[in-house]
């Protein structure tokens, strides 16, 4: 199995000299396991290169099958849909996976293309879309692969994944906040709390949920998380549903897993910036650390290793 | 008047280093009047970098106010808006102009962008600062500060897109970054477009790349060149690159346009500049 990153960058792209190296396109990663099934996990602004590359193949005559499973539809996990190529040809088949919403997935999707937003509307698109609404803790097979998915703590509830392939597995945990301060729902949260501890009844929550999500990357080969603060930012903004290099590696180390991707970088975070924070992450970290970066691919499985 | 450019990409920002010179921000400029106040264009994601530089003047204390006038409601040009650092400080004031029949239907769309399933906002109401939000249509003028502003559309594929003309003291500047014309621009455009000082328009495209992808309603160079030379204008600013063109291809694109303007009547002396991020222009 292998994974590559076409967009790692959190909030929105940010084209520019400073970004260059780690990437400006928002959330999309490919899993690669060895039967040849395309697996998507997410749909930021990477996502329009993915599809470039994809016509190349199957999907260029119309003969493709996408699997595309999202964390959570804020913009920056799904803007790159309406410039998704292999939507646009007849015969390609695109399946949609999310958490179930309050109302169907296809209402939720099909308003991002309509009318006056963009010309061309989802539910007139060329392939044929299907939707299928998860129910965390849910678990499914695609091909030889199987998909595990959790609860995580971030506003609006997003989801994180577990691919297990090929004796091979990772984990995909973005967005979320720590599970120790806030427990996010369906409320709008205006600014920071001024309690550091919630009520019990939240707290019983998200230990629950904590504990969905280090089992989730139990033991996995790699585990690609939501990083996109530094400490002192998480403190200053815990209300907006991000984690730091710490958090992510705290709980990795709990789940015994192998290597840790610090993914969703920061807008404003440039190339050296995320260096640093790697550099950082290594000195306390008992698993192997490093960034994501657009293009980057690594081979999954005894641990991750970058082979482009 | 001093205008700046923070995006001047169509449909989808194009991150990159084949792309750093020209810039991967989707469209927005900023005009600056004489008197001081802002007037910002559009707001792609070139609009978090000017909201950037703006944290360091009074909008960054709550002291600011400018004025938003949105072309259409096509995402290139409004994803921006809930990543503008100023909208989040209580005290910084703006007004929203959008092309409608009623604000509250410019309201709409921007609170659609703000849908929970979709933004962390919720709702405008959620932003700090006071936002005014207004409707304007084909042909209507209005002050903004001490500028004139008047907007015709334009047709732009399916959809259709206000041009805006700002006027001050004798200078005109024009915006029309979305343009598929049937053929010529209507005679209102032309009216609007006529004598600028300065025409910002859409030249998304080579002439054979338009001519494969006409639906998507946006211009040529070579439509671009003709309805500059044919307006009149003093200067034409090449804008909304289509996002895999590369920087060198866009030295090209303004060489090919240099081109066409030289071949159209009265064209030789209409001065070309290609529009990149971080470019500043004056008026006068």
């Amino acid at each position: 199995m292998q994974i590559r990153f076409w967009g790692v960058r959190g909030s929105f792209p940010v084209p520019g000299s400073t970004t260059n190296r780690v990437g400006g396109n928002t959330s999309c990663v490919q899993v690669c396991p060895d039967d040849g099934t395309v697996l998507v996990i997410d749909a930021g602004t990477g996502i329009r290169k993915l599809g470039q590359q994809l016509m190349t193949g199957p999907c260029g005559q119309g003969a493709g099958l996408v699997h595309l499973l999202i964390s959570h539809t804020h913009w920056d996990h799904i803007q790159g849909i309406p410039f998704f190529a292999p939507l646009y040809q007849a015969g390609n088949q695109v399946k949609i996976y999310a958490r179930q919403q309050d109302v169907q997935l296809e209402t939720i999707f099909c308003s991002q293309t309509k009318d006056p937003y963009f010309p061309v509307s989802l539910s007139d698109v060329a392939a044929s879309i299907s939707f299928s609404a998860l129910i965390e803790g849910e678990s499914f097979t695609v091909g030889d692969t199987r998909v595990r998915c959790a609860r995580l703590n971030h506003p609006f509830i997003s989801i994180g994944y577990r691919i297990d392939a090929d004796g091979a597995s990772l984990a995909y945990v973005s967005d979320t906040a720590p599970f120790d301060r806030i427990l996010f729902g369906r409320q709008f949260i205006a600014g920071r709390p001024d309690l550091d501890s919630p009520p019990r009844e939240d707290a019983a929550k998200l230990q629950a949920m904590r504990q969905g999500v280090v089992e989730l990357c139990r033991g996995c080969d790699l585990v690609v998380y939501d990083t996109m603060f530094r400490m002192h930012e998480y403190l200053a903004r815990p209300h907006w549903g991000h984690s730091s290099p710490e958090h992510a590696l705290e709980l990795v180390h709990e789940a015994g897993a192998r290597c840790l991707a610090l993914f969703h970088h920061a807008p404003d975070r440039s190339d050296d910036e995320v260096e640093q924070d790697v550099q950082t992450a290594r000195g306390r970290a008992r698993c192997k650390v490093f960034a994501a970066e657009e293009g980057a691919v690594f081979d999954v499985g005894d641990g991750a290793r970058r082979v482009d | 008047m001093e205008i700046t450019f923070w995006g001047v990409r169509g449909s989808i920002p194009s991150p990159g280093a084949e792309f750093n010179r020209y810039g991967g921000n989707t469209p927005c400029v900023s005009i600056r009047t004489r008197q001081g106040a802002l007037v910002i264009l559009d707001a792609g994601t070139g609009i978090t970098v000017l909201g950037r530089s703006l944290m360091t003047t009074g909008f960054g204390h709550g002291a600011g106010r400018a004025t938003l006038l949105l072309t259409h409601a096509h995402w290139d040009h409004i994803q921006g808006f809930p990543f503008f650092a100023p909208v989040f400080i209580p005290g910084n004031r703006f007004t929203i102009y959008g092309p409608s029949e009623s604000p509250s239907m410019v309201e709409g769309l921007l609170e659609g962008q703000m849908d929970p399933h979709f933004s962390p906002i919720h709702t405008l109401r959620n932003l700090g600062a006071t936002i005014q939000v207004l409707a304007t249509q084909d042909g209507v003028t209005f002050r903004v500060d001490d500028l004139q502003v008047t907007g015709r559309i334009n047709p732009h594929g399916s959809y259709s897109a206000l041009a805006y003309r700002l006027e001050q003291d004798g200078q005109q500047v024009v915006y029309a970054p979305d343009a598929g014309y049937n053929g010529e621009p209507s005679p209102q455009t032309q009216e609007l477009y006529h004598g600028a000082s300065v025409l910002i328009h859409d030249c998304t495209y080579t002439g054979p790349d338009q001519r494969a992808r006409r639906s998507r309603g946006q211009s040529s160079i070579e439509e671009a060149a003709h309805v500059a030379a044919m307006c009149q204008v003093k200067s034409l600013v090449m804008f909304h690159y289509d996002q895999d063109y590369t920087d060198q291809q866009v030295d090209g694109l303004r060489d090919r346009c240099r081109e066409y303007l030289d071949r159209e009547p009265g064209g030789k002396a209409i001065e070309l500049v290609a529009a990149a991020e971080g470019l500043t222009l004056h008026t006068d």
